[in-house]
């Protein structure tokens, strides 16, 4: 009888000791995002104007600015080369990814095992060391300032992180090919009639993230895109004024929200896609 | 007393362990090299032997096609193909000599005739010829390839006439790209993709790390090769190597502890809400994916605004009465860091979170089960059944994340970029190697010195994430979980 009261006390001190450190933590990750939140409603556009956490004031003048104030940040174009910029990568790149991690799974050819260890070496080398280099080859080939450049770039890139998908497909059973392959399919009728339906998860998790990437890099517009009218919305974000504080939230918080949405409906696959590059049991 | 023997005799042991550790990854090492040049040797005994076997089996129209690509061929009577190798000559022919020719020879000169405004010379510029050069060399490799697979073809041919079977037509070859060979098809765009844009930039800042490109000269100057002179300016001279060496530890410490951090808070904040007291999972988890997908940038920025002087934190602070406190000041070296540890938990935790979560489902129950039949504690499942299992299946993921953090650009670009400190060349004490390269060769224009540091960045980053694959459990011990 004793024992079972003590095991009872330590269950309720464990659960509340969880309860605890789950809220800690979850304030943490809510606190910064909260603050933008409110910060796009303040008033006034400096952040010294505000009451410690909270805006002193609050209006929806920072967003109608943002839409409408268009002369000198024009955040409706930026948005909508973003857009193009990240749906064109986005749509290219998963179709190279998901075709390259294909031929690695079901197909053993001799170079193959080369082009695996080529990746990985190619993998290890800083992402932007060559930087410099590629601004040259967009110079030599007339890209700069277009956006067709970026989406080439982004979605020639986009194959590098084929393991993922490699890991996806190896768990596909290969007898639903072979049965199609006696039924006198080509591997080309097997790849888009039986495995892209089955991958339809995978494609799905590929889409999301090669749609992220270019939508919230920096780097790349910022080094191509000379034209204030080409920008996209992270460089034009971080060309803002330093007074322009809720402007900059107002902006930020309207292009979080779609992805935010994306990845509430889409965990799932998030979780699946995220395991699928680890080591099979 | 006895405790002290103890914990001796413990300690020898961990580190003699570590001492066999390290020799059988010396030995692995060597006879991975072993097996390497022996392989090679093998591959080019057989090589010889096919191209002795082709030269002196192959008849007059294989020989024809060694002479003129896609003679063979016609001669065979098969015109598609035939005439398809042969428009591949002459199209390189004119290419080599209208244009690959001065560039392959461009490549190694980098350019004689200086430009000058004055008497209005048009001077070469170097770099773009560097540039052009190795597109040269590369069309020549292609060449050579097709050249290699049109004599293949050849030789092909006259072994199916040879033994009296009808060769392959064009349109069966044609339709075996869909079928046998469809991951030909398939491939062909990833890979010239990733060829123009990934690794013919790559080869590109290898070659400038040996040329003096870079500060004072850059085109219309002229370019040379300088050999290693950059490795040893990096390594030796004065500004060059305190500073590299500075940022080098910090960088190693950085990248240890932040994957350290964010791995084990991940694991932890998923065996937290994989815990059976823990009411609406879906909910809690629902912080960490808006952390996750709030692009990076934007936090990044959010937070050097929050640490600033008219930030939320100091406006607290100095409401309660205290003063305000510069997190990111230049003195603040170690804070600075610490905040960079944290900021970068905030971003990443939430996807190692996701990661282990995914992983723990897939964790079979019953280990559990007998675990507490056999009277294991908490703690002790933890460490020998989660974790081990969680860094089997992690570990090239874990990797892949060390060396994203090695090389994590943003989260000091963003808190404190465009900081210089007088004991650091163009640096402050927060950037790593990564910042450094960008300081140097984007706003700065020292790209040779910029090239070289990455070309030592990625030795580093093999060396480190090839030993720790070669030491990890899903490496020694690949049979043990499956």
């Amino acid at each position: 009888m004793k024992k079972k009261g003590g095991l009872l006390v330590r269950k309720a001190v464990d659960a509340t000791l969880t309860y605890a450190i789950l809220i800690v933590v979850c304030a943490i990750f809510l606190f910064p995002i909260l603050w933008l939140v409110l910060a796009s409603f303040s008033k006034t556009g400096s952040i010294y104007s505000f009451k410690g956490f909270f805006p002193a004031q609050y209006s929806f003048d920072s967003f109608r600015k943002l839409f409408t104030d268009t002369d000198m940040y024009n955040y409706p174009k930026w948005f909508a080369n973003t857009l193009i910029v990240s749906l064109g990568s986005s749509v290219i790149g998963t179709a190279l990814t998901i075709l390259t991690a294909y031929c690695m799974s079901r197909f053993r050819f001799k170079s193959r095992k080369a082009i695996m260890k080529t990746t990985l070496v190619l993998g290890m080398f800083p992402s932007f060391m060559a930087m410099t280099a590629v601004y040259l080859l967009m110079t030599q080939f007339n890209m700069i300032n277009n956006h067709f450049g970026l989406i080439l770039i982004y979605s020639a890139g986009a194959p590098m992180g084929y393991l993922t998908q490699k890991g996806f497909f190896d768990t596909i059973s290969y007898s639903i090919d072979e049965a199609a392959r006696i039924d006198g399919a080509s591997n080309a009728q097997v790849f888009a009639r039986i495995t892209m339906p089955l991958a339809a998860p995978m494609i799905v998790y590929t889409l999301l993230s090669s749609f992220v990437w270019p939508w919230s890099d920096f780097i790349l517009p910022k080094l191509l895109l000379k034209n204030k009218e080409l920008y996209t919305v992270a460089v034009g974000l971080m060309s803002l004024d330093n007074t322009e504080f809720s402007r900059f939230a107002a902006g930020a918080v309207f292009i979080a929200v779609p992805i935010v949405i994306f990845y509430f409906g889409l965990s799932k696959f998030l979780i699946n896609g995220l395991s699928a590059g680890a080591v099979k049991q | 007393m006895k405790s002290n023997v103890k914990k001796k005799t413990r300690a020898s042991v961990f580190f003699n362990r570590c001492g066999i550790r390290c020799k059988v990854l010396f030995h692995k090492i060597g006879v991975a090299i072993v097996n390497f040049f022996r392989r090679m040797r093998a591959k080019i005994k057989a090589t010889n032997a096919r191209v002795k076997e082709v030269l002196t089996q192959g008849n007059g129209k294989v020989s024809a096609s060694m002479l003129i690509m896609g003679l063979g061929q016609l001669l065979y009577k098969q015109w598609i193909k035939g005439c398809l190798f042969l428009a591949a000559q002459v199209g390189f022919i004119l290419y080599f000599v209208f244009r690959g020719a001065k560039d392959f020879i461009g490549f190694f000169t980098l350019g004689v005739r200086e430009s000058n405004a004055w008497y209005g010379i048009e001077g070469d510029n170097s770099v773009i010829m560097m540039l052009m050069g190795i597109l040269s060399i590369i069309a020549i490799i292609f060449y050579i390839v097709l050249y290699v697979a049109n004599v293949k073809d050849a030789y092909r041919i006259q072994s199916a006439v040879d033994t009296l079977k009808q060769p392959q037509t064009f349109t069966e070859e044609m339709r075996s790209l869909l079928n046998r060979n469809f991951y030909k098809t398939a491939m062909v765009l990833p890979i010239l993709g990733v060829c123009v844009f990934n690794i013919l930039p790559i080869v590109f800042m290898i070659v400038i790390a040996f040329t003096n490109y870079g500060g004072e000269i850059v085109p219309p100057a002229l370019i040379d090769w300088v050999g290693f002179a950059n490795f040893g300016k990096i390594l030796s001279l004065g500004q060059f190597a305190s500073t590299f060496f500075h940022i080098l530890g910090w960088n190693l410490l950085w990248a240890i502890l932040a994957t350290a951090l964010n791995y084990f808070a991940g694991l932890g904040l998923a065996l937290l809400l994989n815990k059976k007291c823990v009411k609406g999972k879906v909910f809690w988890r629902l912080f960490p994916i808006l952390a996750y997908a709030v692009p990076g940038f934007i936090t990044l920025i959010a937070f050097k605004y929050m640490f600033s002087y008219g930030g939320p934190i100091n406006q607290m602070i100095t409401q309660a009465g205290g003063t305000a406190i510069g997190f990111l000041d230049i003195d603040a070296k170690w804070m600075a860091r610490g905040i960079g540890l944290f900021v970068n938990a905030w971003l990443c935790v939430p996807s190692s979170m996701l990661l282990a979560t995914g992983i723990l489902s897939n964790l079979n129950a019953d280990l559990y089960e007998a675990a507490k039949v056999d009277g294991a504690n908490a703690f002790r499942q933890f460490t020998r059944i989660t974790l081990p299992y969680v860094l089997f299946a992690t570990m090239p993921v874990l990797i892949s994340q060390f060396i994203a953090n090695f090389n994590n650009f943003g989260i000091f670009y963003f808190l404190r970029g465009g900081l210089y400190l007088p004991e650091y060349f163009l640096a402050s004490d927060t950037d790593l190697l990564i910042n450094w390269l960008y300081n140097m060769s984007i706003d700065n224009n020292y790209y040779s010195i910029g090239a070289a540091i990455s070309i030592i960045i990625f030795i580093l980053t093999s060396v480190i994430s090839l030993s720790v694959y070669v030491m990890s459990p899903s490496y020694k011990q690949e049979e043990t979980y499956q």
